[in-house]
């Protein structure tokens, strides 16, 4: 993973997703993103073509 | 017992109100008395409504008087965060965006507290749609601590946990999506549950991400907590997710021993996956003591890394509350605080797959933790790893930074309870445990808040601005 996301690669993605970040915002916003990035990375396990999603939590007794 | 009403807990008042000894008027009205001599500093109301609160005390005076109490929240002043649904009154997430949002329809728990004779006493502020704060670019500030006003109260149940702590309800509902209702009752010093998911109905309070959003009282005591949880439960089949389960009496095993209670400590959390600050360390070693005095059994338990669950966290609520937002965050982003704009945007920058793997991860750590709790009556850590923090010093992106120690619970759904632990030495702030249980067996999780609360001293020390 690299450390940092450019600013050019950043736009991207928010244009992608049709938001705008405020100038002054930019920079602590791609920090946060490669944070975020890493836990992407986390949830990423090792797992079988039937591990299935948590759709609905199903308590027992429920 | 207190001789200042606002000070009585809700077990009190109501045994007094059931005695014929207390009136609601009057009740409601030292409390309307000390929100008016104290919200100038804690800004907890967005929407006070003291004439409605009076109307529904003096219905219920005489109700009680010729009929006897509906129950022990019959008369008792309550107040709402800002994200349930009152009908006829604003309710606004605290956002510019619904500044004139106004309700047709009671929130399904409003309805359910108004029916226990509950007197609403207004709309409390949270951080923005439960996500963004403490923000002060919205349209009131953010609530301020009681314990100290420079200090945060911990969000998102903000104006919930300055109220409560400072006299000016009874009790506040809240909402926790990853520590809502946990947070502000640790950095306030008061009692809030975060039931287990599906135990309350969402239906009518404005979402942040809907499988992790879960309702919850906010009290004084844990005895209050159970009170306040009681009238608030009860299936909804209108909310796809409320549980069809039965109602048990959340106080029915307050007063039973808890010898033999089997606590599991989760050490990692605290000690390093989030390293709680030396007081916070010293209250959970103490409570430890204290559970092993009363006769419980204490063992270690491992979970998952903290971070893990986290992540799933953080990935989940950050897609669901962008599908929520998107139209608005396309179209409106300036009627967003920064905080709430900022936070709920970085959603839209995670893809599908993203939120699936995040729900795969999800499976996994419900099935963990279930392991885990094999043998185990409640665990245990920290309610927050720090006390209240100054409030224009609170991290944008804090639970970027540092793993949330509430968030595994929303994770997995299991109700957990945060309590007052004792007071920092020095700055006299509240610090907190949590306690985790099974899935539906909060009155085990009340059984053990209360018998550690009767065992400590903590309940007899208010915020001392309530003196001044």
């Amino acid at each position: 993973m690299s450390e940092t996301i450019s600013t050019e690669a950043f736009q991207v993605l928010l244009d992608r997703a049709g938001i705008s970040v405020k100038p002054e915002h930019m920079d602590e916003m791609r920090s946060a993103y490669m944070l975020l990035q890493a836990m992407r990375e986390r949830v990423r396990k090792p797992r079988g073509y039937d591990a299935e999603p948590a759709h609905i939590f199903a308590p027992a007794g429920r | 017992m207190t001789s200042d009403l606002t000070l009585l807990t809700i077990r009190e008042a109501s045994t007094l109100i059931a005695e014929r000894k207390l009136s609601p008027v009057e009740l409601t009205k030292a409390c309307i008395a000390r929100t008016q001599a104290l919200d100038a500093t804690l800004i907890t109301y967005v929407a006070f409504t003291p004439e409605l609160a009076l109307e529904a005390a003096e219905a219920a005076e005489v109700e009680i008087g010729t009929s006897g109490p509906r129950g022990p929240m019959h008369g008792i002043p309550v107040g709402l965060k800002d994200i349930y649904d009152t009908a006829g009154v604003a309710t606004t997430a605290h956002s510019n965006l619904l500044k004139s949002r106004v309700p047709t329809e009671d929130a399904f728990t409003v309805t359910k507290l108004r029916e226990s004779g509950a007197v609403i006493t207004g709309k409390l502020g949270t951080f923005e749609f439960a996500i963004g704060g403490p923000s002060f670019d919205l349209f009131t500030p953010p609530a301020r601590n009681p314990w100290d006003p420079a200090r945060t109260t911990g969000g998102s149940s903000s104006g919930s946990g300055a109220a409560v702590a400072a006299g000016m309800v009874l009790g506040a509902t809240g909402s926790d999506t990853g520590g809502s209702i946990r947070s502000p009752s640790s950095l306030c010093g008061l009692a809030g549950i975060k039931p287990t998911y599906g135990l309350l109905s969402r239906r009518g309070i404005l979402p942040l991400s809907q499988s992790l959003d879960h309702a919850g009282p906010m009290c004084w005591t844990v005895e209050d907590a159970a009170l306040m949880l009681q009238a608030m439960a009860g299936h909804d089949p209108l909310d796809p997710a409320c549980a069809d389960v039965a109602v048990p009496d959340f106080t029915e095993k307050l007063d039973e021993t808890v010898k033999g209670k089997t606590i599991g400590v989760i050490r990692h959390f605290h000690e390093t996956d989030h390293q709680a600050a030396p007081p916070v360390l010293a209250a959970i070693e103490q409570a430890i003591a204290v559970y092993t005095s009363l006769g419980c059994v204490i063992k270690a338990v491992t979970l998952p890394p903290l971070m893990d669950f986290a992540a799933v966290g953080l990935i989940i609520m950050s897609s669901e509350a962008f599908a929520i937002h998107e139209a608005d965050q396309r179209a409106t982003p300036e009627l967003y605080g920064e905080i709430a704009r900022d936070r709920i945007s970085m959603g839209g920058l995670l893809t599908g797959a993203d939120y699936v793997q995040a729900l795969r991860r999800r499976q996994e750590l419900c099935a963990a933790v279930a392991e885990a709790m094999i043998g185990v009556d409640v665990l245990l850590t920290a309610g927050s790893p720090f006390p209240a923090q100054p409030i224009d010093k609170v991290p944008k992106w804090l639970m970027y930074q540092k793993p949330s120690i509430t968030m595994p619970f929303n994770v997995t759904g299991l109700p957990a309870l945060a309590l007052c632990a004792g007071y920092e030495p020095g700055t006299g702030l509240p610090v907190a445990i949590q306690l985790v249980g099974h899935p539906f067996a909060e009155t085990t999780v009340f059984q053990l808040g209360h018998a550690y609360e009767q065992a400590t001293q903590w309940r007899a020390t208010r915020p001392a601005l309530l003196a001044a």
